[in-house]
């Protein structure tokens, strides 16, 4: 976990990993643990990737972003549509499930932050996620489950000038 | 009994009949909605004795829906399966004519205390 703290409210670190892993065990069970991931501080996000994002405006501005490894995003999405092993995931049902995926970990984040605040629905990409440049970083929770790295992050305004 | 789930996820709303199925209440008819204007519009055509709707999606959100639903006169059961569980969208929830708001990620026992309160 690292964070650079704006001066700007922003969720903790532990709250925002207490999230992920909440929805984390409802979606996947508890058969194996999402563990912490040591990655340096400015690293970008390493592997293949999926990456979805949900905007919080209102009572408080910030974006939560999930990336995963592309193997993992295809597991959570058989998973999540309790399909068999012997069936694929297509890439829109991956979308959608990476796409539930930061919408569950960002209504609950905002559940945290001071309202009221709208949650724009999740915009997926396959690929690694782009962050914009007048944003700062927040928070962000590295963790890795079966061997396969995952990001949650949250960016806020980036306050004063640039 | 006759569930109608609104809900622009695919896999949310797969989700939502599989842990109904494993609260028990696996025997409900199945409708399913993917906005909220079609959930309005599918209250008329199925008339469903429970709605359970996603609060954000495209064309239609389930807040607008459930208004346009009382404005209209219906009194159909509404619940919320939402990822946002705050006190403020319960209380919103709730003054819109909800009876209940399951926050996710949920269990199968919430569903089920959830709708215990409707049936």
């Amino acid at each position: 976990m690292s964070a650079v703290v704006p001066e700007v409210e922003v969720p903790a670190s532990e709250d925002v990993l207490a999230v992920t892993e909440d929805v984390w065990m409802a979606l996947l069970g508890d058969d194996a643990p999402l563990l912490p991931r040591t990655v340096a501080p400015g690293a970008p996000f390493d592997v293949a990737a999926w990456s979805a994002a949900t905007t919080i405006s209102g009572g408080w501005q910030g974006v939560v972003t999930v990336e995963l490894d592309e193997a993992l995003a295809r597991r959570l999405t058989m998973r999540m549509l309790a399909l068999p092993a012997d069936e694929q995931a297509s890439d829109s049902d991956v979308a959608d499930a990476v796409g539930e995926l930061v919408n569950m970990v960002g209504g609950n984040v905002k559940s945290l932050m001071p309202g009221p605040s709208v949650l724009s629905l999740p915009a997926v990409a396959a690929g690694r996620a782009a962050f914009s440049s007048d944003s700062a970083l927040a928070c962000r929770v590295d963790l890795v489950w079966q061997d396969a790295p995952v990001r949650v992050s949250v960016h806020v305004p980036q306050e004063g000038p640039r | 009994m006759k569930i109608l789930i609104a809900d622009d996820s695919r896999v949310m709303r797969q989700i939502v009949i599989r842990t109904l199925r494993q609260a028990g209440h696996g025997g409900h008819d199945i409708v399913e909605a993917e906005n909220g204007r079609q959930a309005l519009e599918m209250v008329q055509t199925e008339a469903p004795d429970l709605v359970l709707s996603d609060w954000n999606m495209p064309e239609m959100n389930g807040i607008d829906c459930l208004s346009a639903l009382r404005a209209s006169g219906s009194q159909v059961a509404f619940g919320f399966v939402t990822s946002e569980g705050s006190e403020e969208m319960r209380e919103r929830a709730a003054s819109a004519g909800a009876a209940f708001l399951i926050a996710k990620p949920f269990t199968p026992e919430a569903f089920d205390d959830a709708l215990r309160s409707v049936i």
